[in-house]
């Protein structure tokens, strides 16, 4: 018997009500031009041949293809070669990759990581899984960091005054400067270096100062990710740097700090945080999250409270916290927050919600605030007890004696510096403006640049600069410490590729050494550290081997709060400055993606989209929706924006953005505005990293660089900005301008308590609530009365049909593939994103081409905001009266969800898309004649087209055709992984669930147990790759482990463990596609003594008002399975009526 | 019904015929370029820089497959000897040969030598051998009997027919583990009615199910 079912009609004025996640200011603004754009498959312009229309082309490519069929000689395939090694290679085996554990130094820490080779050629990195705190997880940085190993623009040879130097001279050119300036112990050599936690350097400096007593070692880096030492001096009287262990936390409170992202030790403070949010059941406990800050930071996206304060106000927020958790100090710290604006009550609630989880609270304090902040912060947590629990102290990396770029600058003012040595950095870029870095340099008789980029710092002054071709750090031998203090080996992959030295070489030479060797020279200082009578060659092969050296992480300093010595650190309080539009207050951030500007010529990470503004290729000036308004560049209502500047402001669908002037102190720069939700009102962000006017073909020209900007006396932030139109226009590639998915109940959200008038609706009444929001919740089950019944191994591999006609593919493989991904863990840092980029192939596609809306990311992580009030205009709701300031954040990572039931195949003429028995939907590249039939049909927007030849022809000749030059640079050619086909012009492609791990994964366990077994029997468990055995690409970086892959067909897997808890929903799943991607929906965990408490979640309160009508009220229950046809549930209304009168036919 | 056939419908047989011949044409050229020996690179057996004789090395010498393709049973790949393994005998036998010059050279200045490639398969598609030697294939369902080979030839079709044809029906071509690298041993199941059991038998006990679908091969 069919059931027929009717929907409930929504009441009159509800029936188009509005995006409610909405992903770009117009979409909410539900402008007419934004409807249309929804309508399209790709964006516009996204499918069409710039310039020339198909029946034109048809008529140029006849010519072509004429002249195609006589050359059929042409398909004989070309003599090719094998070409093994004259002498065996120890350990290689041609075909499967080894891997090596190796560190990639980032400032005063480094990330440890396993470098995957093939036959000697890195093609991937990983997170080394022998460094606990990391647990096998790399950031996005460090996933794309490979790429720069093989960039065609990084300098190439050794130079001075433009000539090639060969090695021996530069050695010599070394050691006579030692000789040099040994004879005036270092007089008139001064050195500009970049922050290392390297132990080596750190001896040859100790070594080189001694020799060279007069000579200058500055250190300067442009960002600053981990707290200002003076903080820890003045409050504990040592130089310690805080280890945070947020797995420990249950009540954390972030003032200013991007913890999850921009701080140091994000990987593992991601780590650590999750497993406090990760809840699997009913009483498991969820942390929770207060942050206050004046970005919309990753951090922020995840709090549970979110209060807005400008970076100048975070002082005072934070005497106001200390005064309230600890009312003696209230006298002494009470003028400090005078004249702060934020809600008291805010402040107590938090204060008493921490004081209740004394031992198991954390403050942080971002790395960017001053001192001041960060000793009343250590002082706060000594309060909550957090010290020795949650937060240890451990001994801070520093070179003892390391000036600061402005001794130098002083010192080479006054003519005190003859030779000038550059190592790494790049200070003519991004040296603090007031200092004029590039009059300074250019002022030095004899500059020698060790980078690693012919960049601005060493193309200032050609002729009087002699630049040393750095090695990549996957081409020398180093070491590093992790930011606890574990010291980690920097191992070569492979020989430096065009002769690049290491900074640990080049000290060396000038200190004098006999052994220059940076082998040598690092075994020497871990044997040194890992003791006397230790056997020094099993040391360093153990080291090398675990990638680590075991136990040599900092002990936890015993620190003591001197209340005393904080006090030195205030001066008078200074009044707050009074924020406003002729006063704004502008923030220095590090961008996600290029950091200080060191990964602007990184492809991957300059397409990846930013991972909150979505905007890829460029920074903009970002400003709050408040700020816009007296700007007066803000999306109005939407009848006002039909007349207004809809086209202006999305040409095409693409972000036409403002260019403004913001200028501070008399600096200026210029940049595209784009309007931030969840800024601070007047707070104005500008992101570092961009603008590089001396970068290879992928940094120069994208975006601006903020830098001229800041000054030595207030880098991170400034008030006093002020910005102004200057009526030019720029497009933005902004990614989230694509691919709507028109607000539905994509991610499902509920509170983790219940709220204090329970309605039902929190996880822990109901941990089931995913089931009552979407459209399966008001139509009967799509497996039918008989899937329902069945487990899921069943379930996949015998696919009840519903009332389904269609004949379903056969899924009898010995395993069957599923994946999991918890939304309430996720944190979208994008690391899985460039995981996959560099996994699988996938080219990039350049500005122009995001722009139109063809970038090629198999995972892209799509952000919503959601208000709770939006109802637009158009829709009969009360009108976009201003826009949002305060959204709550929804993060998911979607891409291909493996459908049993695939729409894309069914369009498929060719069958190039097709089922294989293990449940993956795979692309056979070599069919596939690019109708994109598939992609139209796709509910997930997951497919990619390639459009050009990516691979094949540079990114700025796409449209010459044949005339631009073919062939991959063969540099690139090295990055790309072996196992994976590399696609060209015409063909769709998509993820394949990392199909060659897969099989290889099956191959190995196969091949291993046949050999092992002899050829006896073995049974079907046993055939199946044990669970754990193998990781795809973007579960194996994502530092949250919210990614979970395996074989469903295995009770006891991961994945089967994770689809099997309750909060376990398919997107789309309406829509009987089935598929074998399913995520966990996402909890938030707000406190109801807050006076911002919500007692749902934005989003929910949005789906309840577009689809209850209401005459439902706010309640909302969906269908239970447990219930009848024909047993009238009171909640339902009209909804049950429908089913019961329509119900059976 | 004079005019349901206009005039020039006389020429239709002609046309018909003449349609017909161009057609079987094509057919024919096709079916020559295509589906021949030729273009399936079968007899392919290029000149290489050394007239190494697998015949000679395995009947007379009588060395195992994997002396020199060592890493078969591990990897994907089956590795062609570096030419350090060549030098382990030919440093002492015909040390100076001048048709080994090219190994000589290659050993001492750690270059390739430059064998010509024979059994290629396309770049998308990823044959495995360690897939396949470990679960019964011998060397030579695919390679034939290299063992008796001078020149090494190309001696089947390794098309994507070919491999379904084995992929369909896997207990037709397996031998007994311990057979895979003998190439004069035979197939189990043309050992009679015992040995089609013992094929079906190892097909069952081992789990052989070879994919048919894209993933099988191709990424």
């Amino acid at each position: 018997m069919k059931r027929k079912f009717d929907h409930p009609a929504p009441a009159a004025g509800e029936e188009l009500s509005g995006p409610r996640y909405w992903r770009s200011l117009d979409e909410l603004a539900a402008t007419p031009g934004f409807q249309a754009q929804l309508e399209r498959e790709f964006p516009e312009g996204a499918s069409d041949l710039n310039g020339v229309d198909r029946r034109n082309f048809m008529k140029l490519m006849a010519a072509s293809f004429a002249l195609g069929g006589v050359g059929l000689a042409g398909c004989r395939r070309p003599e090719k070669f094998i070409l093994p090694y004259g002498k065996s290679v120890e350990g290689v085996i041609p075909g499967l990759p080894s891997y090596y554990a190796t560190a990639m130094p980032v400032r005063k820490s480094a990330v440890p990581l396993l470098a995957e080779t093939h036959q000697g050629r890195p093609t991937k990195l990983e997170g080394n899984p022998s460094y606990e705190p990391n647990g096998g997880a790399a950031s996005l940085t460090a996933q794309a960091s490979i790429l720069d190993l093989y960039d065609p623009d990084r300098a190439k040879a050794h130079t001075k005054a433009g000539a090639t130097l060969k090695a021996e001279d530069v050695s010599s050119m070394l050691s006579a400067a030692a000789r040099t300036y040994a004879a005036s112990q270092g007089a008139g050599l001064a050195i500009l270096a970049d922050e290392s936690s390297s132990p080596t350097r750190a001896r040859l400096v100790r070594e080189l100062r001694a020799k060279l007593p007069r000579m200058l070692w500055a250190e300067f880096e442009p960002v600053q990710d981990e707290p200002p030492l003076a903080a820890a001096q003045a409050a504990f009287g040592a130089a310690v740097k805080p280890v945070y262990h947020f797995g420990k936390a249950k009540r954390i409170l972030s003032i200013d700090a991007d913890f999850l992202q921009a701080d140091t030790g994000s990987i593992a403070n991601i780590r650590g945080f999750s497993k406090g949010r990760r809840v699997t059941k009913k009483d498991d406990a969820m942390n929770r999250l207060y942050v206050a800050e004046s970005a919309l930071t990753l951090t922020g996206s995840m709090a549970d409270h979110r209060l807005r304060v400008a970076t100048s106000h975070m002082l005072a927020l934070t005497a106001k916290l200390v005064a309230t958790a600890y009312p003696a100090s209230e006298s002494a710290v009470a003028p400090l927050s005078q004249g702060l604006k934020v809600d008291q009550k805010w402040v107590e609630a938090c204060v008493a919600d921490l004081m209740a989880h004394r031992g198991a609270a954390l403050v942080v304090a971002g790395a960017h605030l001053p001192a001041e902040v960060h000793a009343l912060v250590y002082g706060l947590n000594t309060v909550l007890g957090a010290i020795g629990e949650t937060v240890t102290f451990v001994q801070a990396e520093v070179t003892p004696g390391a000036s600061t770029i402005s001794a130098l600058a002083a010192a080479i003012k006054g003519g005190a510096v003859k030779t000038l040595l550059v190592l790494g950095g790049n200070p003519v870029y991004n040296a603090p403006a007031d200092l004029d870095w590039a009059a300074l340099q250019k002022s030095v008789p004899e500059v020698v640049r060790l980078g690693y980029h012919i960049d601005e710092t060493s193309a200032l002054n050609p002729g009087a600069t002699t630049h040393l071709a750095a090695a990549h750090y996957l081409e020398s031998w180093g070491d590093a410490r992790a930011y606890d203090g574990t010291v980690l080996p920097v191992q070569p992959m492979i020989q430096p590729l065009f002769g690049g030295i290491t900074q640990i070489e080049v000290l060396a030479r000038l200190a004098g050494e006999q052994n220059v060797d940076s082998y040598a020279l690092v075994a020497a200082t871990v044997t040194a550290l890992a003791g006397p009578g230790a056997n020094l060659e099993k040391a360093m092969a153990r080291f090398l081997h675990d990638g680590l050296l075991a136990g040599s992480a900092h002990r936890p300093a015993e620190v003591r709060y001197d209340t005393a010595g904080i006090q030195r650190l205030f001066g008078s309080a200074q009044p707050l400055p009074a924020l406003g539009v002729s006063n704004l207050e502008v923030r220095f951030v590090a961008d996600a993606k290029v950091d200080d500007g060191r990964f602007a010529n990184n492809g991957w990470l300059q397409e990846c989209p930013e991972p909150i503004t979505k905007i890829s290729w460029d920074n903009a000036i970002l400003v709050s929706p408040k700020l816009g308004k007296e700007l007066g560049i803000d999306p109005k209502g939407s009848l006002v924006q039909v007349a207004r500047k809809e086209t202006a402001e999305f040409y095409m669908g693409k972000e036409n953005a403002r260019v403004f002037e913001l200028s501070v102190g008399g600096r200026r720069v210029r940049g595209p505005v784009h309007i931030q939700p969840g800024l601070a009102d007047y707070t104005v962000v500008v992101p570092l990293g961009y603008g590089r006017s001396v970068a290879g073909r992928v940094g120069k020209g994208a975006g601006f660089s903020a830098y001229p900007l800041r000054t030595s006396a207030a880098p991170h932030f400034v008030a006093g900005g002020k910005l102004s139109d200057t009526g030019a226009r720029m497009f933005l590639a902004n990614t989230q301008e694509h691919w709507s998915m028109e607000g539905r109940d994509i991610i499902r959200e509920a509170n983790f308590e219940a709220a204090p008038k329970p309605d039902g609706n929190s996880y822990q009444e109901n941990p089931g609530y995913v089931k009552k929001v979407g459209m399966e919740s008001h139509s009967p089950s799509i497996l039918g009365e008989y899937g329902e019944k069945m487990s899921p191994q069943d379930r996949a591999t015998k696919i009840p049909r519903g009332n389904s006609l269609y004949d379903t593919p056969k899924f009898d493989g010995h395993n069957q593939w599923g994946m999991s991904i918890d939304l309430n863990t996720c944190i979208g840092c994008n690391a899985c994103v460039v995981a996959c980029q560099a996994e699988n192939n996938i080219p990039i596609v350049g500005k122009d081409q995001v722009l139109r809306g063809r970038e090629m990311h198999w995972i892209r992580l799509d952000r919503y905001y959601s208000s709770g009030t939006i109802d637009a205009e158009a829709f009969g709701g009360p009108g976009n009266v201003e826009l949002p300031s305060d959204p709550q954040v929804s993060l998911q990572p979607m891409t291909c969800v493996h459908c049993e039931l695939a729409p894309c195949e069914t369009v498929c003429p060719v069958n190039a898309t097709v089922h294989d028995e293990e449940g993956i939907n795979t692309m056979a590249y070599n069919r596939c004649i690019g109708t994109r039939y598939c992609a139209n049909n796709c509910p997930y927007k997951v497919r990619r087209f390639n459009f050009f030849d990516w691979n094949q022809r540079s990114l700025d000749s796409l449209y010459m055709g044949p005339a631009s030059e073919f062939g991959m640079p063969e540099l690139l050619k090295m990055a790309k992984n072996p196992e994976v086909s590399v696609r060209m012009r015409g063909v769709m492609e998509k993820c394949t669930y990392c199909v060659q791990r897969v099989q290889n994964a099956k191959i190995q366990h196969k091949a291993k147990l046949m050999q092992r077994r002899q050829g006896a029997a073995v049974s079907l468990e046993e055939i199946r790759v044990p669970d754990g055995a193998f990781q795809v690409a973007c579960e194996q970086t994502c530092p949250a482990g919210a990614i979970v892959f395996g074989n469903i067909l295995d009770p006891k897997s991961a994945v089967s463990l994770a689809k099997g808890r309750e909060q376990d929903y398919a997107v789309l799943g309406y829509l009987n596609v089935r598929p074998r991607t399913t995520y966990s929906g996402k909890l938030r965990n707000p406190n109801p003594r807050m006076p911002d408490f919500q007692p749902l979640p934005f989003s929910r309160v949005e789906y309840s008002r577009k689809n209850e009508p209401a005459s439902h009220g706010h309640e909302h229950g969906g269908h239970d399975k447990s219930q009848k046809p024909g047993k009238k549930s009171p909640a339902h209304g009209a909804t049950f009526d429908a089913s019961k009168t329509g119900g059976l036919s | 019904m004079s005019k349901l056939f206009p005039k020039s419908a006389n020429r239709l047989p002609l046309q018909i015929v003449v349609y017909l011949v161009v057609l079987a044409g094509i057919a024919t050229a096709g079916v020559t370029y295509y589906m021949t020996p030729k273009y399936s690179r079968v007899g392919y057996a290029p000149v290489q820089p050394v007239p190494f004789s697998h015949a000679k090395h395995v009947q007379e010498v009588g060395l195992d497959c994997r002396y020199c393709h060592t890493n078969v049973e591990k990897s994907g790949h089956s590795n062609v000897p570096s030419s350090q393994t060549c030098m382990n005998c030919h440093s002492i036998i015909k040390a100076d040969s001048p048709l080994l010059a090219p190994v000589r050279e290659s050993y001492s200045n750690n270059t390739p030598v430059p064998w010509v490639w024979i059994h290629q398969t396309p770049d998308y598609a990823y044959f495995n051998h360690a897939a396949h030697v470990n679960r019964g294939v011998s060397c030579v369902e695919c390679h034939g009997k290299v063992n008796e080979m001078d020149t090494v030839t190309h001696s089947k079709p390794l098309s994507m027919a070919f491999c379904l044809e084995c992929h369909r029906d896997p207990a037709a071509r397996i031998r007994n583990p311990g057979d895979v690298f003998n190439l004069n041993s035979s197939r189990l199941a043309e050992q009679g009615e015992a040995g089609v059991k013992a094929a079906e038998r190892f097909k069952h006990d081992w789990k052989l199910m070879p994919p048919q679908s894209c993933s099988g091969c191709h990424r």
